[in-house]
């Protein structure tokens, strides 16, 4: 059989022609039960498009019209399959197209996570360092708003800040004193910003452009005033390596790169956050190492005692970031302690404050 | 040609509509792509959306010729690349205007809301002019005219005033913007319309809405009632028997509030009670008003097919999670047991949940496109009584494809559809 009936569609009007198509020898040729030669396709120019199963549908490639031929003999259908070079009813073309494409969607998806793990610390470690002194500033005072939001609950009727109230200026200028101590061992090229927060966690934090808040949880659990001395230099560390930056700019880039590119079809949202903790918490384990290193050095030039974060790393299990100790921000306490007593000067220190100094920074959220 | 010569088919029964998808393939379809999504972040959508559009369309037979789809996911995943990098100094310039400290600052989470709520409407105008430029139906394709922003904007507007009458004016919205639409909706050079009616639409939701919002109105009656002054005083004073004080200032807030979370409670399962059967009234209310020419239609879609399909989901999606508990149980155990508590351990627990969860979300999604938005489509088709057929028989080419930005813009801004 070389010839069969089919309907053809010009591609112009939307008339149904019955048909009857020729396979000669170079090309399918289509024309009316009446003669009329509606079309010669040559086999290298027709194409197969999408149709229910019970039927083959082809175009022909590069036509200005989407004149359609439909063929619904199957054995018809199979011959013309059998000539024409760029269809093929078996799937096997479609299916090695298809590979192809997993593949290349495989290579994007590689390249993708790439990106995230290396890329975007990368990008931010260098980004971070140029940022002129009031962006960073001016990043650190929005995230400060919304940290007193969030952790300002404004109990009792007192200010966030402790230090303010008549019984507590004392406990100010002892922190005052630490702190002129602190910072001129560091000469950092921006002013730091400390103060001690109403909050009973045992934590201390440090925002971008040198803001650090010590939350009285961690004053309490202190037997001296080198262990605050030596927190605060490990979050010293943070503002003189930019991490609060840094942590800002990969959190826009992750945001902007997986909620973005994945689309809703997943779902969206919860596995863009979840990602998002994975990767970041990878980034904040060298840079909490890093702080250390720099927490305990800092300490050595200031003459304190290098140990003094190490014990308090210890009693506080290792837990001086808010909500880490869920996916291990920090790395194994023990290893730190002990990287930390490498790094520690083995001299004799001088005490940071006087005995009173210390016990008036104890009462510096006393109120008034 | 006259409908006599493929009466064959079975189409004089059938109203002019067949639907030949098997379930079956389409779940085939559906798997796959899911499997394939999970292992490439998602960036295999633009393949699974052209594969699943390609399916729905070359399925649905119109007097006895089917539809076809033209598009390509290389088409979609250009348009999205495009979208992305037009989004790019927009949200560059939310994330600035996040910055600011001053009323800017303070504004920016609005001012970037209603940016893009306005850009969502406008791309999903724009998807639907892609989605109809590559819909051809013999031989001829669809096109669309209409400013996309006026769209938008109209739509924007419709959307207050019917937030603002509480769901009363969305008849009204639906019908003016379809009525937007269809006027622009060409066959070839046929012009369509919609002619259905927003108040029919009104009336016949009407008790609906009343169920929904009735008991809603009944608890907000009775919190209004309380006295919020003595409450809030009670408040603001604190101290340690705050709870004494607030029971003193109102002897009956206790049983208020049960009751308005009792109404709450009442409403949601009401609202998830109807809800096919306001799918199904909107659904063959729209049908119904599609006109192309002298082509019109009508919609005999039955509720209780709805409510099959929506059961069929529920009894899957059950066994489904099921499934994934227990698998999900075993591999929590596996891990703990595996990797024990120190910081590998943690990581490998959060990455099974991780996992768990895309599966159980990318699982749901799949049964539910492959129930509910499967059956949806197939009854929606077969319900439908065409009469004007001879309006498709001199119809003349015109219009010209466009691009796929607005689809890429809609996957961006999470508006797509299929």
């Amino acid at each position: 059989m070389n010839s069969g009936t089919g309907t053809y569609f010009d591609g112009v009007t939307s008339a149904r022609h019955e048909a009857v198509v020729e396979l000669t020898p170079a090309a399918l040729k289509i024309s009316g039960p009446d003669g009329h030669l509606w079309g010669e396709w040559p086999y290298n120019e027709i194409e197969e498009l999408a149709a229910p199963d019970s039927m083959l549908r082809l175009g022909r490639l590069g036509s200005p019209t989407l004149e359609r031929l439909e063929i619904r003999d199957p054995a018809f259908a199979k011959e013309i399959d059998a000539l024409a070079i760029h269809v093929d009813r078996t799937g096997l073309l479609q299916r090695r197209q298809r590979m192809r494409v997993i593949g290349w969607t495989f290579a994007a998806t590689a390249s993708l996570v790439l990106v995230a793990w290396f890329g975007l610390p990368a990008i931010a470690a260098r980004l971070a360092p140029i940022l002129p002194a009031t962006v960073e500033r001016r990043l650190g005072d929005v995230v400060d708003l919304q940290l007193r939001g969030m952790f300002d609950t404004g109990k009792d009727g007192a200010p966030f800040e402790c230090g303010t109230a008549g019984a507590e200026t004392a406990g100010r200028a002892a922190l005052d004193k630490l702190m002129h101590r602190l910072e001129a061992a560091a000469t950092l090229p921006i002013p730091l910003r400390t103060s001690v927060a109403r909050r009973d966690e045992a934590n201390a934090i440090a925002l971008p452009g040198g803001r650090i808040y010590v939350f009285r949880g961690l004053i309490d659990k202190a037997d001296n005033a080198d262990q605050i001395a030596g927190a605060i230099a490990h979050e010293i560390g943070h503002v003189a390596n930019r991490d609060g930056t840094k942590a800002m700019l990969e959190g826009a880039g992750l945001s902007f790169l997986f909620g973005m590119l994945l689309g809703d079809f997943v779902g969206g949202g919860a596995v863009v956050l979840a990602a998002k903790n994975v990767l970041q918490s990878s980034y904040s384990r060298e840079a909490e190492a890093a702080a250390d290193t720099y927490g305990t050095e800092l300490m050595n030039r200031a003459g304190g005692d290098g140990r003094a974060l190490g014990v308090i790393l210890e009693k506080t299990g290792g837990a001086t970031e808010p909500g880490m100790t869920i996916l291990m921000d920090h790395p194994e306490t023990k290893a730190r302690i002990a990287s930390i007593n490498r790094l520690a000067a083995a001299r004799p220190s001088v005490p940071f404050l006087e005995a009173s100094e210390w016990a008036a920074l104890k009462q510096i959220c006393a109120g008034s | 040609m006259t409908m006599a010569s493929f009466d064959a088919g079975g189409i004089a029964t059938s109203g002019g509509v067949r639907f030949l998808g098997q379930r079956r393939s389409y779940w085939r379809l559906l798997i796959r792509g899911a499997a394939l999504l999970t292992v490439t972040l998602g960036i295999y959508r633009f393949w699974l959306v052209t594969d699943i559009r390609r399916f729905l369309w070359s399925n649905t037979e119109i007097a006895g010729e089917a539809l076809e789809y033209t598009g390509t996911a290389l088409e979609l995943l250009l348009g999205f690349l495009i979208a992305i990098a037009l989004l790019i100094p927009v949200y560059t310039a939310f994330f600035l205007a996040a910055l600011d400290l001053g009323v800017l600052g303070q504004l920016s989470g609005l001012i970037a809301f209603a940016a893009l709520a306005v850009l969502g409407q406008y791309a999903i105008y724009r998807a639907r002019r892609y989605r109809l430029t590559r819909t051809v139906y013999r031989g001829l394709r669809f096109h669309q005219k209409g400013s996309a922003w006026a769209y938008a904007f109209r739509a924007i507007a419709w959307w207050i005033v019917t937030v603002l009458s509480f769901g009363l004016a969305y008849p009204f919205q639906l019908a003016s913007l379809e009525r937007y639409k269809m006027k622009n909706t060409f066959y070839g050079d046929l012009a369509g319309r919609f002619e259905a009616s927003g108040f029919v639409l009104l009336l016949r939701g009407l008790p609906m809405w009343v169920l929904f919002f009735a008991p809603l109105a009944l608890a907000v009656r009775v919190l209004v009632g309380l006295d919020w002054q003595a409450l809030l005083d009670a408040l603001a004073q604190g101290g340690d028997d705050v709870m004494g004080k607030i029971e003193g200032g109102n002897p009956g807030l206790g049983s208020a509030i049960v009751f308005a979370m009792l109404m709450g409670g009442i409403s949601i399962t009401l609202g998830a009670l109807l809800y096919p059967a306001f799918q199904t009234l909107i659904l063959r209310w729209w049908s119904s008003g599609l006109r192309f020419g002298d082509l019109e239609m009508r919609s005999r879609l039955l509720l209780r097919h709805v409510y099959g399909a929506y059961a069929r989901f529920i009894g899957y999606a059950g066994l489904f999670g099921l499934a994934i508990a227990i698998a999900g149980t075993v591999a929590l155990l596996l891990t703990d047991a595996l990797a024990g508590s120190d910081a590998s351990g943690q990581i490998a627990t959060t990455l099974v949940l991780l996992i768990g969860y895309v599966i159980t979300v990318l699982g749901i999604s799949t049964i539910y496109r492959a129930t509910v938005l499967f059956s949806l489509w197939q009854l929606g088709m077969e319900s439908l009584q065409l009469s004007g057929l001879s309006a498709l028989e001199k119809v003349k080419a015109s219009g010209r494809p466009s691009s796929a930005f607005g689809e890429g813009l809609a996957d961006a801004l999470n508006v797509g559809s299929y």
